[in-house]
């Protein structure tokens, strides 16, 4: 019988970066700035990590972390997942720890693509079988035969589907523009949403989520070294990678209503920590919205909404941060851009910090709070590739005893 | 100013016989043997039940778009010229999903579930593009 992750692990520490433009650093500066801030957080230095994991989808070997830490001749494994890749570093990481190996080690993740040259994450140039009309499908096509379907299979008019997903990046900037670390920190409006220019119709500007540079970092160590060495660690609670087997584009049994690979690795992480009703136990969630309507289709994978009827909890405010399960609560990709090596540590920071009763350190000055009252249980998503074919990555951290 | 060329799809060992079909205005695909399943794209197993065991089959053209979005920014310069356009999935009679686009007609007149016929646009000696436009008379 396979075994458990549930709390066999504890997040000691965590650092983040500012995501945007980072043109004034490189990306071993942002991997010492977020570094350095775990460090101080956990009240450690260099000398105690035993092994690292880095999450990257551009550099090459663990070499990239080990350069710019200094590390003398630890282990060091490069990871690369897509937009799973920190969640998958992360993984790999609290495993080494459960399995006894190690019990003081490094998860890092960072990108840096606003110097790249390109704009956007291009075609992707995924690995596998050269299909017949490839040069047309680019990741806004992906994601938005999802949002044409959606409305067409649900019965709603163009107006009732773009304000559905207007609503949800909306929701997405009211908290970002709240958070020190985002990339974009405007208060946009429903009107400006609803009116920027298409990209792939449906899907407008702001359906999009940007492209960013930044970077985040985890120190994990067991439960009891944790509890001597701060009042408030983290633990883990489940961690699952779902990998689809990328057919679904040309499968006549995908229906492009759903995320097949999320589905299975929410349940998979579900049976993980023991949670029954996910709509009802879990507390807040980092998601993967590349694009809005990638986010929508994902509350109702989680099982967050009946199937079909995300619209009404989007409507509602259900997700909103005074709502039933906030979700993006530092402003997901839509604010802080998608630096594909980082996000899903990212995302972990944020939980982490809302579970500790942090969120508020990264305040904009003369905002309201973004701080829950009382989270217990946070959970982080992470899709990447397209809906019909994706490496997916669920995972839940919590408090302990829960 | 010379415009670019519009890329034009890998042919291989896979695929040669599909190509070979949309030369003669034929769009081609294989079905299982053992279990009937029609597919697409080609492959040299059955996805559903590994056999190897394969004949093709002509498919009648006919289908309906299955899902669709419209290009309001090109991802290649030499499709430019053509924007807003379609991009979408036709689901055809015989079953297999194709990625295609949807011409000769407005892009606020297509619907999910609106019946298509295939075209074949000649991009190269060697390539007749399967294309698909409304299969009704507006």
């Amino acid at each position: 019988m396979p075994g458990s992750i549930k709390d066999r692990v504890a997040i000691v520490g965590m650092g983040c970066t500012r995501f945007g433009e980072r043109w004034d650093v490189s990306a071993a500066d942002m991997i010492v700035e977020a570094v350095y801030q775990a460090y101080e957080d956990a009240g450690i230095e260099t000398k105690d990590i035993q092994a690292a994991w880095l999450g990257t989808a551009t550099g090459m070997t663990g070499m990239v972390l080990s350069e710019p830490l200094r590390l003398q001749y630890i282990p060091v494994t490069r990871v690369e997942n897509a937009c799973a890749t920190a969640s998958d570093a992360f993984r790999n990481a609290c495993y080494a720890v459960a399995a006894g190996i190690y019990d003081m080690v490094l998860a890092v993740g960072v990108d840096k693509f606003k110097d790249s040259g390109i704009s956007g994450l291009g075609d992707g140039g995924a690995p596998g079988p050269s299909h017949a009309m490839e040069a047309e499908s680019t990741p806004p096509r992906q994601f938005a035969m999802l949002a044409t379907t959606y409305f067409s299979k649900y019965g709603l008019s163009f107006e009732e589907g773009k304000h559905m997903i207007g609503r949800v990046s909306w929701k997405s900037h009211q908290n970002g523009m709240r958070n020190k670390n985002a990339h974009f920190q405007k208060d946009v409006s429903m009107d400006t949403i609803l009116n920027a220019p298409m990209v792939a119709w449906p899907l407008g500007l702001f359906d999009c989520c940007g492209v960013s540079d930044g970077a985040a970092a985890a120190i994990i160590t067991t439960p009891e070294i944790a509890q001597s060495m701060r009042k408030d660690p983290v633990y883990v609670k489940a961690l699952q990678i779902s990998m689809a087997p990328r057919d679904g584009n040309f499968n006549t049994n995908y229906d492009f209503l759903h995320v097949e690979a999320t589905v299975r690795a929410a349940e998979a992480a579900y049976k993980e920590a023991g949670i029954k009703n996910p709509r009802e136990e879990i507390s807040m969630a980092e998601v993967h919205d590349c694009f809005s309507i990638t986010e929508a289709v994902t509350m109702e994978d989680l099982r967050f909404s009946p199937r079909g009827k995300v619209r009404d909890d989007i409507e509602n405010g259900f997700f909103d941060l005074d709502g039933g399960l906030p979700v993006q609560l530092d402003g997901g990709l839509k604010c802080f851009g998608h630096p594909i090596g980082a996000s899903g540590l990212r995302m972990l920071y944020e939980m982490y910090l809302q579970l500790q009763g942090r969120a508020d350190e990264l305040l904009n000055p003369g905002f309201p709070s973004r701080q829950l009252a009382n989270p217990k249980l946070g959970l982080t998503h992470n899709l990447g590739g397209s809906p019909d074919g994706c490496a997916i990555f669920v995972g839940i951290v919590g408090l302990p005893g829960v | 100013m010379t415009l670019p060329e519009k890329p034009l799809p890998g042919i291989n060992a896979d695929t040669k016989f599909f190509w070979e079909g949309c030369k003669s205005q034929t769009l081609t695909f294989q079905k299982c043997e053992q279990c009937g399943y029609v597919r697409w794209p080609p492959s040299f197993i059955c996805p559903e039940c590994h056999s190897k065991r394969t004949e093709l089959i002509k498919s009648s053209g006919k289908g309906k778009v299955y899902s669709f979005i419209v290009y309001h920014r090109a991802f290649h310069p030499a499709f430019e010229r053509e924007l807003p356009y379609v991009v979408a999935i036709v689901e055809l009679a015989e079953g297999p999903h194709l990625l295609t686009n949807i011409i000769e007609c407005r892009p606020s007149d297509i619907k999910c579930d609106m019946p298509v016929e295939v075209v074949f646009e000649k991009r190269s000696e060697e390539v007749n593009l399967p294309l698909f436009r409304p299969s009704f008379p507006k």
